[in-house]
This record gives C-alpha cells, structure tokens and sequence, in this order.
C-alpha cells in the first residue's frame, strides 16, 4: 500500500491522485469505500471520482467485444452504486458511459454490417420491475420509467400482438421477428438508442447517427454529429474492433469534459435570468449558483442576494464561499474565484428561519439541487423545500440549476427513501449527554422538492420547464441502462 | 481674507455692464464647484476636501469609533458636519485666496477638514444595516450601564440587562419580570411637593425607567398593553389619597393583574388546549413558548400518553430549552433543526404555537420561523393552534413580516470563534503565503463591503394558516381577535 496517504483525509483528491498508481480492483473498493463512509459527498465530487474510475476501468479492460465492455461497466456500476444508492450521480454518471459505449458499438456494428438490415444491435427490452438489492431503499421503477413509452417500437408492437397475455414489461422473443419485418424508415426523433439504422433512402437523407439522440449533448469538438457519422464508417471496417476501445475512451473523455464545463455553460444564461435591482435568494454553499450570479454581476448587473446559511449542515461553507468565493482547498487551483461581494453585489446572510419573513420582497429563488428526478422534482439540501414552498406561497420564480449529469432516469415511488441522515452531532453535542440520551435527534440532509414548486430549470443545455425533463433524460440513457442488476442483463441475453 | 473679496466687488458697479455676465458666470461655475464638492463629500470621496489636513481627521474618526454603537450621535454629527461643509466649500471656492487666509485660522478649519471621514465612516456603517429593515436600527442595544441617567432604578438596570442578554426572553416573562420591577420602583418612589403622585409619576419617574428598557431591548406588546394599563391606573389615582396608600393600592393592583391575566390565564388555557392532546397524538412545537410548555405538561400529567417534536433555530436554540425540560418530566421527545421542518411535518398531528403578540388582521407574530413552520404545517392538513393570552393582543395591522419587526445585533449569528489551533505558516506553505492572509471568516464580516447580516427577531403568519387561537375568553378564530383586544386591552 501506498504511504503517502497517511497523513490526508481521504477525500476526492487524494482518490484522484491514488487512481494514478493503483490497480483497478483496488481503486474501485477503495472508492466503494469512501462513498461508505461518505468521504466522497455531493453530486460533482461524485461524479468526477466516478468517470474517472470507468475511464480507467475502459482503459485497462482487455476486452474487445462491446457487450462484454458493457457487461464490464455494468459490473462496476452496480457495485458503485450499491456502496451509496442515495448518491445518484454515481448511477447517472455510471449510466452516461454505458450510453456512450453503446453508441460507439451500435457505430461500429452499422459500419461491419455495412448498412445492412442494421436493426438494432441490442435489444430494447423495456426492463422489468425488479426491485434494488438493498433491502431498504424501495424503487420500482419499470413501468413508470419516463422511457416506458418511449422504448415501444413498430417491432415491439408486433411482438406483442403475437403474445397478447404477456406483461407489457416482461422481454419477449422479438429478436425472431426482426429479420422478417422490414424496419420502419420512422422520423427520428429522440428515441435514445431506439432510432433505427434503415437502409431506406430516407435514412440516408436523415444523416442521423443511429442510436443517438440529435439533441443529446453534443460531443465536445464536434459541430454536429451527422458530419461525423459518414467519414467513420467508411474508414473503420477494417480496424474496428481496436478503434472501439478508443471511441469509447474519447466519449467518456466528452462526459469528462462536459463534467468540468458544466458550471461555465450554466453561467452563461445568467443574463438572461438576471436583470438590474433583482432581489435573489439562495441558499447554501454551491458553486453552481454562485458562478451563475458572478456572471450576472460581471455584465454590470446590480441585485441583492439573500443567502440561507444551511445550518447546520452547510452553514460553515456557506460562510466560506460568501466571503473567499471558490474554496481554499478546491481540488484545482482554478476554481478559485472572487467572492460575490467584490463584484459590487449586496450579499445578505440570514439564518434559514427567516426565509418566510423576507419572501415577500424576494423576486426570484435559486436553487441548486443534488439530484434531479425525471418527472421534474428534485432533492436539494434541507430547507430547500421550505424555500421553495414560501416561494409558491409568495408567487416567486424558482430557478434551480443544475447540470445534465444531476438528471436522473430513475423514479423511485417512496420519496421519503431519497433523504438521506447525517449526523446529530451537528445539531446537538454529542458532549451534551443527558439531552442526546433522552431526547431523538434528527438530521435529515436532503429535502424533496415537488416538480410543482418549481417553475425552471437551466441546465448546461439551456433552460426548460420540468415537464420537458424527461425529454433530456430520454436523450442521454437507454432504457436497459436504468436497471442496472445482473438479472436484468440476463434476462435480455436470454430472451 | 476679505480684501481680496473686496477687490473684485468695488469695480463691479463702475464695470457692471460688462464685467456682470462674466461676474455671473464665474458665481456660477463656482457654485457648481461647491455642489458637486458637497456631493461628492456626501458620497464619502476621498478627493474632494484638501489632503493635507489630516490632523483632524484621526481625532474625528477615534470620535465615530466611540459613539460606535450609538447611530443617533454620529448621525448628528454628520448633519453638523454636512451644514458645515456646505459653509465651508462656497467659501472656499469663491476666491482661492480665501483658502490661503483662512488657513490662518485652524479652529475654523477643522470642522471643514473632517467633512469626508464621517460621511465616509457613516456609509460604511449604513452600508451595514439591511436597507428593507432599515427603520428598524433605530438604537442599537444598551450592554452597559454608561449613559444611562441617574433616575433609573438598580431594579430596572438589572431587568435591562436581563433581557437585553436574553436571560429573561419571551413575552410573557418578560411581562411579568417588568411589572415586578415596577412595584419595587413605585415603592421607591416619593412625591415631589408641588405636584401629585398621578401627575408625577408616569410622566417624571416611570417614563426614564421606560426609556432604559426600550434602550436595552425593544419592549414586546404584552409589556406596552401592561403598561398602558398602568399608567391609566396611576391617572385615576384620587389626588387626596396618602402616598403610601397609593403606592400599597398600584402594587396590590400589579399584583392582582399577574394573576388575573397571565398566571390564571395561563392555567385556564392549559387546560383548554390540553383537552386537544389526545393518546396518541404527535404535537409538534417551535422554539420556546411558556403557555405552550405549560400546555403539554398539564396534558401529560393528565395521564395522555402522546410524544412530542421541537423544531429550533439559530441563534437563540429556545427549543432546546423546552426540550429538556420536557424530556425530564418524562415525555418522548424529538429534537430537530429548522431544516428538518419537512421531516417533521411528516408524522406530527398538531401544531401547538405560542406568540409575541396577535395582530388585529388576525395574524400572529412571532418567533421568526414561526410562519415556515404554519405554512408546512398547513400543507400537510395538520391543525395549527395558538395559545396566547389577551394581553398579548394588539391594535396594531401588519401584511408583511418587514414593518413590525426587531432586528437584533448581527453578532449574534456569527458562529462560536475556532481557536487556531496551530501556528498558520507550517502547513500551509504549499498554498502559497497570499492565500493566508486571504482566508477571512465570517466575523471579517465588518469589513468586507456588501457583506450584510440580518438577525431578525419576529414574523408574521398569515391567518389563513391558523385554525384556533386559545385566550382566556376561549377558542376563537383569528378574524375575532380585535374583539378580544378591545374587550381585554382598550376597556378597562
């Protein structure tokens, strides 16, 4: 074992710097680890620490086959995600890269099969509703998924007509009928993953890459993605099986890098939600809202900001990000940045209990989520659900801003399961001990804010309202992703 | 210094004609030049007054410090000083020599000289108070016994610095706590000759008293209606009466309001609120409320068995208190932070809420989260009940949460001080030494500009979310509160 850890807290960048030098069987425990233990907290640390695990988990997978790659990530994210099921962004993250690799196979296959019947390389089998290993934390989530609907194709349809009594989410045998039905030449919408490679003329003058959605996020680099269907099929028949690794390495290098961008993108909208003597509110320490007002005050708007202090689990960085901007210990020296304040901007600490008291002269609540839901509702920190609920009251816009990777496919009934407990330390002493003795203390992390009280969202790719999420989610993950569990894949291999 | 004035003045009637356009001119240009010297003054610029006097300068600012937390001194100064500047600069601009004479003469410069670094240190300051509360900074709290005058009684000191450290806190308490005062004050007290006690009293020996406490904390509506209702008392007071017998009569009266409006009153609203704890139920409560305590334990002793949740805040964590002493007369609490309201909205089924006063629109003011907690609870169906005895109940209206309100020193909010605990250089040379002297804490908070801290004391919950409010006259609707207050406060 490596000595040079000793004396660090584990946190994400000693994790980062351990990736470097460790093998992978040992960087993935030791990351099981630190989300065990909640090391690793919040939507991006996560995130980060997971791409760059998977991206060296591709890296170094000796295989070639892109369903035993597939199989491979699938392995891992199932235990990533069993280490913490509340930390969603690892499974939203874990899920991205198995979109990126199907895509990159479902490319290469069209180019093998040169255009041929060139149906769908995997099967869409609306996953069935198997419940998540962990005893306690219920989610059903096939027949509700946002994608259920989507998933329907014209042979799935005919499948099911040949098997009337079967459940509509169980797989079916309609691998049989694909080769006999000619695929529909159907307008691709964003049917992600579904959207059939013809060999119609009509698919040609589509210019689709099949399998992925035109309005997923673009690939940084690329201008759009119709230019680089064409010129790759033709070059990689030959050298194909070796070009895919790398494919696959450059897509999750896109998520990457999408991943570091995110927070400039959103910021870029500011002006557009910002306007001179606007009143803000906000509420805890995230980085995300605190660029999205630097870019406002940058173009010389002049507002106010209330800011929540999030005590008690928060309150400490909140106070740090109010007076020194990007943190001290940030993991780059480039996240650094000014506070709000040197720019001009008003700042206002309240404690969380006065949020009622000022609403009524507040004109636009921000918001900064730790994951979003696909029908549009999200859990953020605790307190956010007041907020948001005065805000209603009050009739004030709720902005929340948060980046595509916070978007989650998975939509778990029992909302109460999302909420995670910290510790009561914080709330009260542990020192005090006849009151901890006596008396329950509870320190409920995350709230859960209803799709209802929010009135928008901007994301890196722009703004939406929350009926429009479950679009997004359809454009960035597969169906057969979102259950994750080693049946389910068998299931499909079977069927 | 005026010779040079003169100089120009005598040839201006023999050259009127031609000379007075320019004259003119040159008057106005100069009076532009004071007005925009007396704005930019205003604005706290540095370039405006001439550098070099910075003598007086440090004398005036050590001056601002001291009366630091006094706003209504350096306000006066700033208005003296705003008169003088706007004598000085016209006279400093007419002529330039007028400059140069007057240096002659320092006593009359120096007011001139400071100009800039009140109204500078003055923005400073107002840039610390939150402009929407801004009418509510009106004094700043009294933390020692300094300026306060000789009429005040030790026993008033005392109930002043009791509340002002929030040893004494909550409406109630705080209402009972001024009436005792008073009876030792009354009892202390003796006539003057030439007057009567009815005249005397209120006006000449209560009033300073009063004035002390107003200066130490705002007094809450129980202790305005209480002594309304005292001074009414004294003015009725038959000028015939002996002295002693007047003051035995107003503190037997003092006496007899304790008990009839807060200690009875209380007991009588126990019991009334407590018939609506059944077995079973899960109370749900936010910080401190005397009645509302007082409501439980009677219903526990009453043999429901029922558990209970307090929601706390920051700073003053009221809910702690009453969590202890609920949880050592045996009942099952839960303790949760303002955060956890959601949590706790969850499983309770009644909400219990003491108040600071009842608004005549029917609202309810109160600790500040008060409403957040309503509001919640309202969205989940769950009944919300007040406790609140007449005497808190006001004539006053309020819409928002901004006009009526208290805003209580900003310090209170700054997290306890973390002592460093090692030398700051050792660790840290990899960040580079800027970074050290660049990490500041919330309490730099003074001096970093924009950075503001509200510490607001009282909101106001909206009738629409309370469904009772228990007095003593019973359980009434929100809409019937100026009845009560008129029938309690306004016709005694």
């Amino acid at each position: 074992m490596p000595s040079s850890t000793v004396a660090q807290t584990p946190s994400l960048s000693t994790y980062l710097k351990s990736l470097k030098h460790n093998d992978i069987e040992t960087s993935i425990e030791l990351f099981i680890s630190l989300l065990k233990r909640r090391q690793i907290k919040n939507a991006r640390p996560c995130a980060i620490a997971t791409i760059n695990l998977l991206l060296r988990v591709v890296g170094e997978s000796r295989i070639r086959d892109a369903q035993q790659l597939i199989e491979r990530i699938r392995e891992v994210g199932r235990r990533l995600v069993a280490a913490q099921p509340r930390e969603m962004t690892v499974g939203n993250i874990v899920r991205r890269v198995l979109e990126a690799v199907r895509e990159v196979a479902e490319r290469d296959q069209d180019a093998a099969n040169g255009g041929d019947s060139g149906s769908i390389s995997m099967p869409s089998t609306p996953i069935s509703g198997e419940p998540q290993r962990r005893p306690d934390y219920r989610s059903r989530f096939s027949e509700f998924t946002p994608l259920q609907g989507i998933s329907t194709q014209p042979q799935d349809m005919y499948a099911r007509a040949q098997a009337p009594g079967e459940r509509p989410g169980t797989s079916s045998s309609f691998m049989d009928n694909v080769a006999q039905r000619p695929p529909m030449a159907s307008s691709v919408a964003s049917y992600a993953g579904q959207a059939p490679s013809t060999t119609s003329l009509f698919s040609i003058l589509q210019q689709h890459p099949p399998g992925r959605s035109p309005f997923a996020t673009p690939p940084t680099g690329t201008q759009s993605p119709a230019l680089k269907s064409s010129p790759t099929r033709s070059e990689e028949s030959g050298a194909d099986k070796f070009d895919m690794k790398a494919e696959a390495i450059n897509s999750i290098q896109d998520i990457q890098q999408e991943l570091d961008d995110v927070d400039n993108e959103i910021s870029e909208f500011a002006q557009d939600h910002i306007h001179n003597n606007e009143i803000i509110l906000t509420h805890t320490s995230s980085h995300t809202v605190q660029k999205f007002l630097m870019k406002a005050a940058s173009k010389k708007r002049k507002f106010t900001v209330f800011h929540a202090e999030a005590y008690p689990n928060n309150h400490l960085e909140t106070y740090a990000t109010i007076i020194n901007g990007g943190s001290a210990n940030s993991q780059d020296a480039d996240e650094r940045w000014k506070p709000l304040t040197s720019m001009g901007i008003t700042v206002i600490l309240i404690p969380d209990s006065a949020v009622f008291a000022i609403m009524s002269r507040i004109n636009k609540v921000l918001l900064a989520p730790h994951t979003v839901l696909a029908n549009g509702s999200i859990v953020a920190a605790a307190g956010a659900s007041t907020i948001a609920l005065a805000a209603k009251t009050h009739r004030v816009p709720v902005v929340v801003l948060s980046g595509v990777y916070k978007l989650s496919p998975v939509y778990p009934f029992d909302t109460d399961d999302l909420v995670e407990y910290g510790d009561p330390g914080k709330v009260v002493d542990f020192q005090d001990g006849e009151f901890m003795d006596g008396v329950d203390v509870v320190n409920p992390v995350y709230d859960h804010v209803d799709a209802e009280l929010i009135d928008l969202y901007v994301t890196n790719l722009g703004g939406c309202a929350p009926s429009y999420l479950y679009r997004i989610v359809a454009d960035h993950y597969r169906v057969e992703d979102i259950d994750l569990s080693a049946k389910a894949e068998a299931e499909v291999e079977g069927g | 210094m005026s010779e040079p004035a003169k100089a120009p003045e005598p040839t201006k009637p023999a050259e009127e004609a031609k000379i007075s356009p320019a004259e003119l001119k040159k008057r106005a240009k100069a009076e532009k030049q004071a007005r925009r010297a007396a704005q930019k003054g205003d604005q706290g610029d540095a370039e405006a007054p001439p550098a070099p006097f910075t003598n007086g300068v440090p004398e005036e600012q050590q001056a601002q410090k001291q009366s630091g937390p006094q706003d209504s001194k350096p306000k006066g100064g700033q208005t003296k000083s705003q008169q003088q500047q706007k004598q000085g600069k016209p006279g400093a601009q007419e002529g330039k020599h007028e400059r140069r004479g007057s240096q002659a003469q320092p006593l009359a410069m120096r007011p001139k000289v400071v100009q800039t670094a009140p109204p500078k240190e003055e923005a400073r300051k107002n840039s610390k108070q939150v402009e929407l509360f801004s009418h509510l900074y009106t004094q700043p709290r009294r933390h020692d016994i300094s300026g306060a005058t000789k009429d005040v009684h030790p026993a008033i000191v005392a109930l002043g610095f009791q509340m002002s450290s929030y040893e004494i806190c909550g409406s109630s308490a705080r209402c009972v706590a001024l009436l005792v005062a008073f009876k030792e004050v009354i009892q202390a007290y003796t006539t003057p000759s030439a007057t009567s006690l009815a005249r005397n009293l209120t006006s000449h020996y209560l009033s300073p008293q009063i004035d002390f406490l107003k200066s130490c904390r705002p007094i809450s509506e129980s202790m305005g209606n209480a002594i309304r209702w005292l001074k009414k008392l004294i003015a009725e007071i038959d000028p015939s009466t002996p002295e002693q017998e007047a003051k035995d009569y107003l503190c037997d009266e003092i006496d007899r309001f304790i008990r009839e409006r807060i200690t009875v009153t209380d007991q009588a609203i126990a019991s009334l609120a407590s018939g609506l704890i059944k077995n079973g139920s899960v109370i749900l409560t936010y910080a401190k409320s005397s009645i509302v305590e007082k409501t439980i334990l009677q219903a526990y002793a009453n043999g429901t068995r029922f558990r209970v949740i307090v929601v706390d805040s920051r700073p003053l964590f009221e809910g702690k208190s009453l969590a202890t002493s609920l949880m050592r007369s045996g009942l099952e609490v839960e303790y949760l932070p303002f955060s956890g309201i959601t949590h706790a909205v969850k499983s309770a089924t009644l909400v219990l809420l003491g108040a600071h006063s009842m608004l005549s629109n029917g609202r309810l003011q109160s600790r500040v989260g008060t409403a957040a907690l309503a509001m919640q609870a309202h969205k989940a169906d769950i009944p919300v009940i007040v406790c609140c005895e007449s005497v808190k109940f006001s004539g006053k209206v309020a819409l928002d949460s901004i006009v009526l309100n208290e805003v209580a020193p900003p310090e209170e909010l700054l997290p306890p001080r973390v002592a460093p605990s090692q030398p700051p250089t050792t660790d840290r040379k990899d960040e580079g030494d800027d970074e050290e002297s660049k990490v500041k804490t919330l309490h730099d908070w003074q001096d970093i500009a924009g950075l503001q801290i509200l510490n607001l004391m009282y909101d106001v919950t909206p009738a629409e979310y309370i469904r009772m409010v228990i007095c003593e006259y019973g359980n009434v609707p929100p809409s019937s509160v100026p009845v009560v207050h008129r029938l309690a406060n306004e016709s005694m």
